[in-house]
């Protein structure tokens, strides 16, 4: 992708995310299409390859809580040899984070879920 | 499901593509309209229709594309209630080919999208060198090519 990023309104939050130190790249995807709506990524990161498997991932994730009576999963973390994918979500949108290994999950999983809470 | 295939090569990345992207049918022809692979389908005669209308769709989008863009669209998504479509062209060592494939909600655009651009490599890869004495498909041969490819797919004419 070339060009000046289009405006959307989830520039601030990804800036506020991708602050956090080791996040490599934040973004937001439509859980059902797996396709990036915003994203602000550090190079090196295959944005639209992580979306589209994120966003698969968070949406089985989200199906199989509900099939074992669990209720509406919100956040969803998978932990790599050398770092994580967190996600949360609501009403069709899915906001992704990877980050490192020594990246503060806590701070990531609040400001996460207060993003979620901003897409009902 | 079934995935079957007119030339050996058009196998193995195409049974990756219908197992990683977890679609429900797909597709791959030849711009003429001649079928090389199918998964999903039941009758030739579908088959048959659908090569048609994906050949026909193509020259349209390529021509559109052309006249708008100065250059043919690279793929058409088409979004249903249910299922969606996603069309796009594959460029090998034996010529370009049309790749249609149908996805419900098991699947989503993003992933059909990553593992096409993995079947495009894969044929990309897989394709014999075209021979020098390779025969065009002449519009008079076409429908006995189509036949042939019809019951290398399903087992009859």
């Amino acid at each position: 992708m070339t060009g000046p990023r289009t405006p959307t309104p989830f520039g601030s939050l990804l800036d506020t995310l991708t602050r956090q130190r080791g996040v490599k790249a934040g973004m937001v995807v439509s859980e059902s299409d797996g396709i990036i709506i915003d994203s602000n990524m550090q190079i090196g990161v295959h944005g639209d390859r992580v979306a589209a498997l994120a966003a698969s991932l968070y949406r089985k994730a989200r199906m199989s809580a509900t099939a074992a009576g669990l209720g509406t999963a919100t956040f969803f973390q998978l932990e790599a040899e050398r770092g994580r994918l967190c996600a949360a979500g609501r009403n069709d949108l899915v906001v992704v984070v990877v980050t490192e290994a020594q990246a503060n999950v806590g701070l990531i999983r609040m400001e996460l879920l207060r993003a979620a809470e901003g897409f009902a | 499901m079934i995935t079957r295939v007119v030339e050996g090569w058009v196998e193995e990345p195409l049974k990756r593509f219908v197992d990683d992207a977890r679609v429900v049918l797909a597709l791959m022809l030849h711009p003429s309209g001649q079928v090389m692979a199918q998964h999903g389908f039941a009758r030739a005669m579908d088959v048959m229709s659908a090569c048609a209308l994906a050949a026909a769709i193509h020259a349209s989008a390529s021509e559109l594309g052309r006249q708008l863009d100065g250059k043919p669209f690279s793929g058409i998504h088409q979004a249903g209630k249910d299922r969606q479509l996603f069309l796009a062209e594959a460029e090998t060592a034996q010529g370009s080919y049309i790749f249609v494939t149908v996805f419900d909600a098991e699947s989503s655009l993003g992933l059909v999208r990553l593992y096409f651009e993995e079947l495009r490599a894969g044929l990309a890869s897989a394709a014999p060198a075209l021979e020098e004495s390779s025969e065009p498909i002449l519009a008079e041969h076409f429908e006995s090519e189509l036949n042939r490819n019809l019951a290398a797919l399903f087992g009859r004419a």
